[in-house]
């Protein structure tokens, strides 16, 4: 074995890690600063090094920005608004994802007259930019009567996610052979019943995928969150963007971190656990049946 | 009970016309065969008969009753596709039971049905196994399994062997037949394999061009062609074709570097068709070694061949030479072969030579 892994060892290979090593440090060290600075009070701050590891460490940072930091005139900390963020999200999501599944299924199998037509039209909405469309949507939004609500900012996620799963189902499916769908067709399955009983049991890793690129880009939006939400019903990375640009006596740096670290948390727990699908349903192949 | 009337078919796709004027007549229990090269529209007739596909125009009439419009399930129809189409998630029991499922018809009923299906085709222990962990002869028997659970009307086979190794394809081969042997179902099978035509159909159907050509059964096809289109496509090694001139009703043949005077049982058909130059149509197996046993009659001729290339195939072995510079093969015995060469001699037995007029490609007769 000794000999196996010495004759395994090369210039270019070693040369390789180090590089990677050296950009993984680049990446990972705001990540350091923002997590040991939120461990550590507001005199170790102002005297120590940026780099330095916390010599007393605390969680009074966390405490004060989940639950009293004040974000404008309300000092309530971050809870009420991560909550506000899991109730546009998780509906949002769910919503989207199972839209754009069944768009999917039927512009993949059951082609219609102008329905690559349609389906270039739905493309279309992934390149329209969000700025574009703030006024009319507000506008909408007002007709409705949810303007400033929870409902509108889902609404509003919804329409826009709708191109994006959409795009991501019909490719999905696209790859799955159409024989399936004659094979059922055959047996007596209808349109339901043939997406019900071999399209969702096929489709893990496209949810899986679809699922977290629509859970990143609705927790993170903050363009509609601030345009379309009203006092209580801001999602966290507007309430974030209120936290740190509300000083009362000094900047708070370690509030401000910890503040940013728990904004950023789900996001980052999604991609942990799901990641591994998010890769493979990326690049999976045609089904063999 | 199971015919199908094919009444005037018609299949545009856009512009492009897949299939013209279509009309066949299958009866109740019969293998019938649709045969042709890629792209002629054999798999879209099919899928026209099972209702995947609109009807450009004409009608499909299964046992009296007009079924153009009927959704797919409403035919009573099974089909068996060339890439098997078993649905991946599900297992091999639950495939065969789906359309059954579909239907609502009690567990209990399914349970006895898959039974019975599963004995027949000897896949009764791979039932808790999924798609993927089959072989492909293992996934062609749950296809055709699947089929069976229905009892259709009709079984539609979409080159159902052609994913299949050659050795498993022959054994494949024998068991659809025995298949069709016992349950006395109509089939309509499509294959581009002339041999698996030959082997299985009560008759068959040699479309081109969107066009049939010739319904006949395994015999007439193969003795009796209608085009040179047809006589070449069925048999392997396939007929051979020689341009002929006529003299005096016989065919003139040059052969290892002498002429000779063919004699050939269609002389009328010269003598009308006015020709003066025809194509003589002859299969391998006409043109051996001299065999002292054969007749002595008008039609045995003894040539001179000269064999450029020798290609044993156990059974036999196939002689390549030219006739009137027109590549022949000849079918020779293995021991022949062996001694086969420049100057060999030929026996050539014309009694079921047939010709065609080398500018349409028709028969004469």
């Amino acid at each position: 074995m000794n000999n196996y892994k010495l004759s395994n060892f090369n210039f270019g290979r070693a040369f390789i890690y180090l590089i990677l090593i050296f950009f993984a440090l680049i990446y990972l060290a705001p990540l350091y600063v923002m997590f040991t600075t939120s461990l550590k009070d507001i005199e170790e701050i102002r005297s120590g090094n940026l780099m330095a590891l916390p010599l007393d460490p605390t969680l009074y940072a966390w405490k004060k920005a989940w639950s009293s930091a004040c974000t404008g005139s309300e000092c309530q900390g971050l809870a009420p608004y991560f909550w506000n963020s899991v109730r546009i999200v998780v509906p949002a999501v769910i919503i989207s994802t199972v839209v754009g599944a069944f768009n999917g299924y039927a512009l993949a199998k059951w082609k219609f007259k102008g329905s690559e037509l349609l389906f270039g039209a739905l493309l279309f909405g992934c390149f329209i930019p969000f700025q574009v469309i703030l006024l009319p949507m507000a506008k909408l939004l007002g007709e409705l009567g949810l303007a400033n609500t929870v409902t509108g900012l889902v609404l509003v996620h919804v329409i826009y996610g709708v191109a994006f799963t959409t795009l991501f189902f019909r490719n999905y499916y696209v790859g799955i052979p159409t024989e399936l769908v004659k094979a059922a067709k055959l047996d007596g399955a209808g349109f339901l019943s043939i997406f019900r009983h071999i399209f969702i049991p096929l489709s893990t890793p496209i949810f899986v995928v679809t699922i977290i690129w629509q859970f990143t880009q609705i927790w993170n939006d903050f363009l509609f969150g601030v345009v379309y939400s009203g006092s209580g019903t801001q999602p966290i990375t507007v309430a974030l963007n209120n936290l740190v640009n509300t000083s009362v006596g000094g900047k708070e740096y370690n509030v401000d971190m910890a503040a940013a670290i728990i904004a950023a948390m789900p996001t980052l727990v999604v991609y942990v656990i799901a990641g591994k699908y998010f890769v493979k349903g990326l690049t999976a192949g045609a089904v063999k049946g | 009970m199971g015919s199908i009337s094919l009444n005037g078919i018609k299949k545009s796709f856009g512009e492009t016309e897949v299939l013209k004027d279509i009309n066949l007549d299958i009866k109740d229990g019969e293998f019938l065969i649709l045969i042709g090269p890629s792209g002629c529209g054999k798999s879209t007739l099919m899928n026209l008969i099972a209702g995947l596909e609109d009807l450009t125009g004409g009608e499909i009439v299964i046992d009296g009753k007009d079924v153009s419009e009927e959704s797919p399930k409403d035919r009573d129809i099974a089909m068996v596709f060339q890439s098997y189409a078993l649905y991946p998630t599900m297992n091999v029991a639950r495939n065969i039971c789906f359309g059954l499922e579909m239907s609502k018809m009690p567990k209990e009923e399914q349970e006895v049905i898959l039974k019975k299906v599963s004995t027949l085709l000897q896949i009764d222990h791979l039932l808790d196994r999924k798609p993927g962990q089959l072989s492909g002869g293992q996934r062609q028997r749950v296809a055709m399994g699947r089929a069976l659970a229905r009892s259709p009307k009709v079984f539609l086979f979409d080159e159902p062997l052609s994913n299949l190794d050659a050795k498993l394809r022959v054994e494949m081969r024998t068991e659809i037949k025995k298949l069709h042997k016992r349950i006395a179902t109509t089939i309509v099978y499509v294959t581009h394999d002339q041999i698996e035509a030959m082997t299985l159909a009560d008759r068959i159907a040699v479309l081109k061009d969107g066009e049939l050509q010739q319904v006949g059964t395994p015999y007439e096809i193969y003795n009796d062609p209608v085009s040179h289109f047809v006589a070449d496509f069925m048999g392997s090694p396939g007929m051979n074709f020689i341009e002929c001139i006529v003299k005096d009703e016989n065919l003139i043949i040059e052969s290892g570097g002498q002429k000779y005077e063919l004699s050939i049982p269609c002389k009328e058909a010269i003598n009308n068709s006015k020709l003066d130059v025809v194509m003589l149509g002859i299969r391998p197996e006409m043109l051996t070694e001299i065999q002292p046993s054969a007749a002595k009659n008008a039609y045995i001729h003894q040539i001179k061949f000269d064999v450029d290339v020798l290609e044993p195939m156990g059974a036999d072995t196939i002689a390549i030479g030219q006739w009137n510079d027109n590549e022949v093969m000849a079918r020779l015995s293995p021991e022949s072969g062996n001694i086969a060469g420049k100057g060999f001699d030929l026996q050539v037995d014309t009694s079921k030579a047939i010709l065609f007029d080398p500018n349409s490609g028709l028969r004469i007769k």
